[in-house]
């Protein structure tokens, strides 16, 4: 069988990489997709978990179908979010919004 | 109804004054009729509570001192170590309280709907009215001095509103203010002497701290300043001198409110919470020397103030003063009962007086008796009552003034040193000689305003009403006096008996010399004020003139409020200002503007970090992600 | 049959472009891997995932990498279908599809479509952050703090009983009602804001221009 530590290493990478991508990145699209490989990283955790750690091996599971809920639910905002503000500024690069500095 | 539902007493009002307070503009007739439905009921209950009271005195099953019949904890800090609970108590005393309360408030409301008809705030005029009801019988009915505290600042609050309720007027604002203010000072005290109470005996319970403080458990000079700041508080809401300014001032309020709060109930408090703490104050004798002495120096003070007034109410006000000082002074010899009897005799005939004043001032629009006169022909009911309520004041017989002030002054002469006796029968008859003066300037001799008493006219009967029935109690009340009457009322021993559960005490024995000594002081008085201000009062206008120095002196109330605002204008100004320059330059300018000052320029200097750019901020938490981690994992 | 289909010339280059870093950068590794297998240095278990792990990485590089947006939500897309992989060696073959559904077929269809309606047509190369060598630092040191952590842990034995797929159902709408309603809720309020989001513009100028008309 797989070592356990296998999935962990690959969903830390993922997430580190997200995170680059999250911090590295101006359009608020590709910011976006970046959240979703950091979600994917947390998924894989939950389910290697589930399968490896717990006896009934379910609510690991249901937690990473959540995951993945919410995670459509967040990019159908988001991108109605972005849309608007593509409207308001005529970008979507988020380094262009930048009200909340006074 | 038992003794155990006494709650439900103040809880009637309270819900009340909610109602009429949100909802009066709703409500037909402004929610009047609901105000007085509610305490009809109220009323109806205290009798109740009486039947039940004297039925169980009667069958020997109740204790002395009374119970607490009905406590619940409402705030318990440190199992046990500071609670405070919410109970009623209800003994010889609160009886005696109860019925006065809630049968002025009845009158007072019935009273009010004709003399307040068409008055804007009408309906907030009679929710506050339930208000001060709820508020006082809280007060009466309380089993602990948190409680009792809570309802002594709720009856300030109704006075202070009632006194101005006419805000639009600069006087009515300015003696609301003092009024709450003065009775601050004392309430003040009380709440002083309270905490002491509770720091020498760990309780707020009244009973427990009387048991604790009577069998000696309390250093006798700790228990000696505490009662004293106790009677700190009586004296602010009693207006007893050096706190007596308020009350003259506050007959800015509405007649019928000055009949209620400021005569019958709300100024007795102090009275009552003396004669509360009666058993504890009979160990602390320096105490209730001060007691003695300021009720008897108030009470001759007052009553040469009331001589020489022009305003019918103000002479009533001052009337009132000297009044609760008698009071007092039975307090001070110990005679507890004599001091709640006279509370009790007193609140019938002062609230008639005060009310048929409202009567007089509704029907001619004037109050100053020099622009009255010869009434009598336009207002027989009203000076029919004045005059039966006058002579309950005076002391004349029959009439239930001249019992409890007997009571007193017998009590006086028993007790007490021979000189005070001396200056409270002074006293007695200036009391008999200003209010033959009312009477006479009000109703009798020639009008002094012909205007006036052309529109003159008796008032209707919810007015003349009350008048009428309180004038058959200020004739009655003085009855309960003797046994006979208890008896035959069905209280074994007599009403003394109930009255005087700790210190028995048999009216049969009446002392008659004594009595008509007292009746014939009265007298005397009567005949001196008929003989200064009957007819046109040529012998009063002589008097004046030829001590002009005297009666300048009694017009400015001794000088009283001049000292005050001397006092006030030198010293506390003064102690003020350093106070406001340390509250400016070192509170103000240093502590607070400099402490934002110091903030605001970091907040300046540290400004580049906010950037309002997303990327920084996700790196920002970056780090601190890796920071905790690290911390988590190295720790 | 390609001429009824005209692709845009440019669509054509990403995918021969696409396909050649593909075929580049796996086919080594899926040689090494078959040398592996065959040596019985891995079980076929092991080699299916370091194939799926080779294709995750490297699609999530691309996606965060690439210049070009759209060439980056393709790359994203192989990293969705790796993971999908992953859930299947995982024996969870219903997560797996789930995956593929949504990710496949909703995620990144709603992320192309939002490409397309904001400036991408124009300006398809988005240059990144000022802060990116301090986010490539930051980030370095997570991930190897992460995987530090990960190994540093004892994770006791595996002891798993799979639910089967013909029970997941009856399970997750027994055990989990009350979080299946929320997430309900949420997925509702979640459309209706983006809904509300994307009109407001037309809503809010369409009684201008009846105010104006009269």
């Amino acid at each position: 069988m797989i070592p356990i530590e296998n999935f962990l290493i690959l969903s830390a990478l993922l997430f580190a990489i997200g995170f680059y991508g999250v911090m590295a990145r101006r359009s608020a699209i590709l910011i976006l997709m970046s959240v979703e490989l950091m979600l994917a990283a947390v998924a894989i955790n939950f389910i290697a978990f589930a399968t490896y750690l717990d006896a009934d091996a379910f609510s690991g599971l249901v937690f990473a179908l959540f995951v993945i809920t919410v995670a459509a639910a967040e990019v159908g905002l988001a991108l109605g979010i972005v849309l608007r503000l593509y409207r308001e500024r005529r970008t979507a690069n988020v380094d262009e919004a930048d009200s909340l500095k006074w | 109804m038992g003794m155990e539902q006494a709650w439900v007493l103040p809880a009637i009002p309270v819900v009340l004054f909610v109602l009429i307070a949100l909802f009066n503009g709703l409500m037909p007739r402004r929610g009047d009729f609901l105000a007085i439905l509610g305490m009809a009921t109220v009323v109806g209950l205290v009798f109740l509570l009486l039947l039940d009271f004297t039925g169980s005195f009667r069958a020997g099953e109740f204790v002395p001192g009374g119970s607490n019949v009905f406590a619940f904890d409402w705030i318990n800090i440190g199992q046990g170590f500071f609670v405070i609970e919410f109970s009623t108590y209800v003994d010889a005393i609160t009886m005696v309280m109860l019925p006065v309360v809630t049968i002025v408030a009845l009158m007072v409301m019935i009273y009010s709907t004709e003399y307040m008809r068409g008055e804007p705030r009408y309906g907030w005029y009679f929710a506050v009215l339930s208000l001060f009801v709820a508020a006082m019988l809280t007060l009466v009915l309380s089993g602990n001095l948190i409680q009792l505290y809570l309802a002594w600042e709720g009856v300030g609050l109704a006075s202070y509103l009632l006194i101005g309720f006419y805000w639009e007027r600069q006087s009515a604002a300015e003696a609301a203010k003092k009024a709450f203010v003065t009775t601050r000072i004392g309430d003040v005290g009380l709440l002083i002497g309270i905490i002491l109470l509770w720091r020498a005996t760990g309780t707020f319970d009244i009973q427990q701290i009387i048991a604790a403080a009577t069998s000696g458990q309390i250093d006798s000079t700790y228990l000696t300043v505490s009662m004293l700041f106790l009677f700190g508080g009586a004296v602010g809401k009693s207006a007893q001198f050096p706190l007596h300014v308020w009350l003259p001032d506050a007959m800015e309020g509405p007649t019928p409110v000055s009949a209620l709060i400021h005569a019958a109930t709300m100024v007795v408090a102090g009275v009552y919470l003396v004669a509360r703490f009666s058993p504890v104050y009979a160990e602390v004798l320096v105490a209730r020397d001060v007691i003695l002495y300021v009720g008897l120096f108030t009470a001759f003070m007052a009553g040469t103030q009331g001589l020489v007034s022009n305003d019918i109410k103000r002479v009533l006000a001052y009337s009132t003063v000297s009044q609760l000082g008698f009071m007092f002074v039975a307090l001070g010899v110990g005679a507890v009962g004599a001091a709640m009897f006279h509370l009790f005799t007193h609140a019938f005939f002062k609230a008639l007086l005060f009310l048929g004043s409202g009567s007089v001032i509704h029907a001619t629009h004037r109050q100053e008796v020099e622009g009255l006169g010869g009434l009598r022909h336009k207002m027989p009911i009203t000076t029919a009552t004045f005059i039966v309520g006058s002579l309950a004041l005076a002391g004349i017989p029959i009439f239930a003034g001249f019992f409890s002030k007997d009571e007193i002054l017998h009590a006086l002469i028993s007790d007490g040193p021979a000189w005070a006796y001396l200056v409270l029968a002074a006293t007695a008859v200036l009391t008999a000689i200003y209010s033959t003066r009312l009477v006479l300037l009000t109703f009798f001799g020639k009008p002094k305003d012909q205007h006036a008493y052309d529109h003159a006219h008796e008032s209707g009967p919810a007015m003349t009403g009350p008048l009428v029935l309180l004038a058959i109690l200020a004739t009655v009340s003085g009855f309960f006096v003797f046994d006979q009457v208890g008896e035959a009322l069905g209280l074994a021993g007599g009403i003394g008996a109930l009255v005087y559960l700790d210190q028995p005490h048999h009216f049969t024995t009446l002392d008659w010399t004594f009595a008509a000594g007292a009746a014939g002081s009265a007298l005397a008085g009567v005949i001196v004020g008929w003989a200064y201000w009957g007819g046109d009062a040529k012998r009063a206008v002589g008097a004046r003139s030829w001590a002009p120095d005297l009666h300048a002196f009694l017009v400015n109330r001794w000088y009283m409020d001049h000292l005050f605002q001397a006092i006030i204008d030198r010293v506390i100004l003064g102690l003020a200002s350093v106070v406001a320059w340390f509250d400016k330059r070192i509170v103000n300018e240093t502590g607070v503007d400099g402490g934002a000052q110091t903030i605001g320029y970091f907040g300046y200097r540290l400004k580049f970090l906010q950037t309002g750019k997303i990327p920084n901020y996700a790196l920002g938490m970056a780090v601190g992600v890796v920071a905790l981690t690290l911390i988590a994992v190295g720790g | 049959m390609f001429d009824r289909l005209p692709l845009p010339s440019q669509f054509d280059r990403t995918i021969v472009a696409g396909g050649t870093v593909v075929a580049l950068v796996a086919l080594p590794v899926v040689l090494v891997l078959l040398a592996l297998l065959f040596a019985d240095q891995i079980s076929a278990a092991e080699m299916v995932f370091f194939l799926a792990a080779t294709v995750i990485l490297a699609g999530a590089l691309g996606s965060v990498l690439l210049p070009n947006v759209v060439h980056a939500a393709l790359s994203l897309v192989a990293t969705l279908l790796g993971v999908a992989g992953i859930y299947l060696l995982l024996l969870t073959e219903f997560i797996a599809l789930v995956q593929v559904l949504v990710y496949g077929g909703g995620v990144v269809i709603l992320l192309l479509f939002a490409l397309m309606l904001t400036n991408v047509a124009d300006d398809p190369v988005v240059s990144d952050g000022s802060q990116k060598p301090f986010a490539m630092i930051v980030a370095a040191i997570m991930g190897s703090l992460f995987i530090a952590v990960m190994l540093d842990a004892q994770w006791g034995n595996p002891a798993a009983t799979l639910v089967p797929f013909s029970e997941f159902g009856a399970r997750i709408f027994r055990d989990f009602s009350i979080p299946v309603i929320v997430v309900a809720i949420l997925l509702d309020i979640a459309l209706t804001g983006a809904f509300v989001n994307a009109r407001t513009a037309e809503e809010a100028s369409e009684p201008r221009t009846e105010e104006a008309a009269a």
